[in-house]
This record gives C-alpha cells, structure tokens and sequence, in this order.
C-alpha cells in the first residue's frame, strides 16, 4: 500500500533520513520507532507528500505521491505531530471544511461527519470553538479530520504525546479500531504502545533503518544466545560448576549476593529442564528458574545508544526547522508538483 | 475547484471572525470619511471659487489622502494569510490535502479581494447621497472605483506573496509595506528620472497617473493589461514560493 524506495532528505550540510527504503502492506499496521531527532518526522513528511524528498520515490496504492498528488494525497489521512488546527472554528465546521478540502459532495460530506463524530467521540463538541477546547478533544477532532474522507492509508505521527493517561488509552483504542480495516502508520517513541499496536516495526536511528521485523522477531534477533536465571537456596559452592557442566551451557556468572546465578545457553537449547533435574539429583531448593526475556526497550536500546554530541546534532526540532539557507535546489522532484494525467 | 472555494470561504469567514478586521473597517470608514468631509467643506467653501475638479474625481484618488489607505490596508489584510497557516503549523494539514499551491494562494487571495471590495462598498452612499442634491456624473466615478479594484488587487497580490515567504505576519506586513512604497515612489522618479526611455517606464509604472486617469474616466486597456499581469505575476510568485519552502 506503502511503498518507500531509498528516501533521503538533506537540509543543507545535514541528512536527516538515509536511503529508507520500506513497504507497508494493506491492512498492515506498521510502526516507526527511534529516538528524537532520528528522523521519525521527517520520513513520515515525505510519506505524506508534504516534505518532497531529495532524493527517492514513495508511491501510496501505486500513485506516485509528487507526480499525481491530488489522487495520491485523497489515499492518504494524516495526523501531524504537532495537532494544529484553526482556533477561530467550530468543530463542525472545521469539519466540513476539511470535507470540501478533500473534495467531497454535500451529502457525502455530512454523512461523513456524522460517522466521524461519532467514531472519534467528539459529537458532544461539534458546535463547541477550538481554541476552547482541551488537548485530547483536539487530538480526535484532527484524527476525526484525518479519517473523514475514508482514506485507506492511515499516518500517524506521534498520536499520544501530550495526552493524559486515560485519554492515551481511549486513542489507543481508537486506533486500534481504525486499524482493522486500513493500513496504518504509526510513528511514536513509546515503546508498549508499538507492542500493543503494531504488527511490524521499523527502528530507525540516524536517519536509518537500523531493524525491521515483528516485536517478537526484534527481540530473538536481540537475544542472541538464551539466558537462564536460577537461584538455589543457601546457594551451595559446586553449583555453578555444576550448571556449566550440563551439555549445552557455555558460562555461569554469579550475579547479586542472593546466590543468583546466570547461565548462558548455546542458540536453540532450552536448558530448563536439564537444570531442574540436575537440582533435584542433589536435593537442592530452586527458589527461582527463568529464561530472561529480552524487552523491546532493550532492543531500542542497544541499536540506539550513541554519542550524546550526535543525538544533538541530528536533533528532530533541527529537522523540522532546518537552519537558515538550507538549500533546496537539488531536488530531482522540483516541479513534480503539477499533476500528470494517469 | 471545490477545494479552492473552500479555502476562500474558510479565510472570508476567518475575516468576520477576527478582531482586527473589525479595526481595519472601523479605521477605513472613519479616515474615508474624514477624507470626504475635507474635501466637501473644501470645495463648497466660497473662497474656492467653484469646481474645478469634481467632487468625485478628488475623493477617489484625486488627492494625497487616498494613498495612505492603500498602502497600509491591503498589507494588514493579507499578512495573515499564508504566514499564520506556517506559524501554527495548519500549513501541515492544508499542503498534504488535494490541493495545489494555486489553488491554496487563489483562494486566499480571493477571500482578501472580497473583503477589500467590502470595505470600499459603503463609501458608494456618498455618492448616493451627493446625488439626491446634485447631479453625479456616473461614469468617472464607475471608473474611479475600477481603479481602486485594479490597485487593490496589485497591491493585495503583492501582500498574499510576502506572507507566503514567512511565518511572521509582522514581517509579511512590513514587506508588503515597503514594496507598495517602492512601487510608488515610481511615479515621483518619473520628474526626477534623465533620458526619454526612462520617463516612459516610470511613467507606464505611475500608480498617480493611472489613478488620475481612471478617476476622470479614461480606461486605457494598458492599464488593464499591466494589473491583471503584474497581479498575476504575484500571485505565480506566491504559489512558487509555497510549494519552495516545502522543499526546506
């Protein structure tokens, strides 16, 4: 539904995002994690055509998004970072202003509000302004924008942040919901709410995909080799020895004072029952036995972690608010804007 | 064309909406009348000896009091534009809609060409008015008004492409300002300027002239010609510069 090929945007001196290069296949709901300033923005501007890239192609239900806009762009419903809409509104009629802006006909468009009001929860402030409302009633009243003309590709980027803890749980289920029948993506830096969501994940840090795969495949991948946690009770002196005796363990190191020892396994042996029974011949006590599991965050973590001065650098605010004279001028997509009859 | 007219009844409606529209009017109204009161007491004044120009011809352009309005209203209506939809970040939502840069600036300048177009509208009773005591000579003042249509839209082009540069009103209006005033002074060079070729450029570039002709009923199709293409050329440059700074 998505496809990305070898995007690269650079501002001045300053590439934000390195030939990234991905699919999204319908229905898929697909995340896109990083660090701030990894250029989670940026890739997901040029996903929705609003930033052309400098160098790359995206293509949305195969429109290409910078030679036939209009038909590409109505595939598309956006949620922008940062929510911004007209304060000076009325929610309806923000509303059905957006409608006209996606071109839809009178009937169709009052028929899509109202499904849309009542879809995000906001029917109670349709004829409330703006500007008076709080944070998280914005936040439906854009994603009731972004979905009101039933586009089948879903962009949202960083849809939770700012929100209270119940109103991220009631937009979490929301999109839940709009994912079942659309394709959906999603860029956030929250790491259970990709657990929750997404059936695949791209990590992105420095402008780069640095992994891409399903939660679970991301964190074997990380795990590497299986590790054990055993504690023994009164923590006899030959146990390590004997732990890294059994066929298939490689090394016991002691961690903690509690007797608590780790055992590192070769790839693809489980060596639980093995250590059970190995207790049990000695009459030991297992107080606790246990394959550590390896954590998202930790994944995140260890193919993120870099140079604070980089970090810095590659700031997302410096992404969206490039310096001063940040050229433009090599962009192979100059002029693209004017649509081409399919 | 739905989407363009969206934009246009959005930002026409944003006017009614906004405090500072209600200044302009209000500030519009009082100067304009102000202007209309001094000229009326001026040439009803015996000493004057007559009328030497008509009534009409001095309100609409004929005098140094026109020009003030025409500098600074335009710029106060146009800043927010396209700047305010950079500043808080509506611009977002708005370029990644099927709309084309065109479309976006067309509507925008449309809805700030209507609202000029509202302001001169109250200023048609004192030709009313006038008219119940005297007779009015419809045609200059018909033609007076076309040149206030064909500066205002000049003038509200040139607005609508400095806001699109920045996401500072401010500064938008400051620009906008300032060109209007070199675009003016053209007409002051024209004295000052040696060489034939000169003078017949700043004289084609005179808005005093134009306005002078216009308001005693001369409509030259050159002056047509030169605010529908120079407004037009603004307006490209505006939708240029939209799309450009998406290329940031």
């Amino acid at each position: 539904m998505i496809e990305a090929q070898g995007l690269t945007r650079r501002y001045g001196e300053l590439t934000a995002v390195r030939d990234v290069s991905f699919a999204v296949a319908e229905g898929e709901i697909v995340g896109i994690l990083g660090p701030n300033g990894a250029g989670k923005t940026t890739t997901i501007r040029m996903i929705t055509g609003f930033l052309p890239p400098s160098g790359g192609r995206v293509t949305v239900g195969g429109l290409d998004l910078f030679h036939q806009p209009s038909k590409a762009r109505r595939e598309i419903g956006y949620l922008p970072e940062n929510v911004a809409l007209y304060p000076e509104m009325r929610v309806g009629e923000y509303l059905r202003y957006r409608a006209r802006l996606e071109g839809m006909g009178r009937s169709d468009g009052r028929q899509a509000i109202a499904e849309v009001l009542d879809r995000c929860l906001i029917a109670d402030v349709e004829r409330q302004i703006i500007g008076t409302l709080s944070k998280g009633y914005r936040q439906r009243v854009a994603l009731a924008a972004a979905i009101l003309h039933r586009p089948s590709v879903l962009v949202l980027d960083e849809p939770t942040v700012g929100l209270d803890p119940k109103q991220i749980i009631k937009i979490r289920e929301l999109i839940r919901e709009l994912g079942e029948r659309r394709t959906l993506l999603l860029s956030t830096h929250i790491l259970p709410e990709v657990e929750q969501l997404c059936g695949r994940v791209l990590i992105i840090d420095r402008g780069r995909i640095v992994a891409e795969g399903t939660p679970e495949e991301l964190r074997r991948e990380a795990q590497g080799h299986p590790q054990l946690l055993v504690t023994v009770k009164d923590a006899p002196a030959e146990a390590a020895e004997v732990f890294a005796a059994l066929p298939g363990a490689t090394a016991v190191t002691a961690s903690g004072e509690n007797g608590r020892l780790t055992i590192d396994c070769e790839v693809g042996h489980d060596l639980r029952e093995a250590v059970f029974r190995a207790a049990v011949e000695r009459g030991w006590v297992l107080l606790e036995l246990h394959e550590r599991a390896v954590s998202l965050e930790d994944v995140f973590v260890r193919l993120t972690t870099r140079d604070e001065l980089t970090a810095a650098a590659a700031d997302d605010d410096a992404a969206a608010e490039p310096p001063a004279g940040a050229a433009a001028d090599d962009d192979p997509a100059a002029g693209g804007d004017q649509e081409v009859p399919a | 064309m739905r989407a363009l007219l969206a934009t246009f009844e959005r930002e026409l409606r944003a006017y009614f909406f906004s405090p500072l529209a209600y200044v302009i009017l209000t500030f519009f109204l009082f100067s304009n009348g102000r202007d209309f009161n001094l000229i009326v007491s001026y040439l009803s004044d015996p000493r004057v000896g007559g009328t030497s120009a008509p009534l009409f011809q001095l309100f609409l352009g004929g005098t140094i009091l026109f020009w003030p309005l025409m500098w600074f209203v335009p710029p106060l209506l146009t800043m927010r534009l396209i700047a305010e939809e950079r500043r808080s970040g509506t611009i977002e939502t708005l370029m990644t809609a099927p709309i084309s840069e065109t479309q976006v600036v067309v509507g925008k300048y449309l809805a700030a060409l209507v609202f000029f177009v509202f302001l001169w509208l109250p200023t048609v009773l004192y030709v009313v008015i006038i008219g119940r005591s005297t007779e009015v000579d419809w045609g200059p003042i018909a033609s007076g008004y076309l040149g206030i249509f064909l500066i205002g839209s000049l003038f509200l082009a040139v607005g609508v492409f400095c806001s699109s540069l920045t996401k500072n009103q401010i500064v938008a209006a400051v620009a906008t300002v300032a060109i209007l005033l070199t675009l003016f002074a053209a007409a002051f060079l024209e004295q000052l300027a040696s060489g034939e070729l000169w003078q017949s450029i700043f004289s084609y570039l005179s808005l005093l002239d134009h306005m002078d002709e216009l308001s005693r009923g001369i409509v030259d199709s050159r002056r047509l010609v030169f605010y529908l293409s120079t407004t037009a050329l603004f307006l490209f440059l505006a939708s240029r510069a939209l799309a450009a700074k998406k290329w940031r």
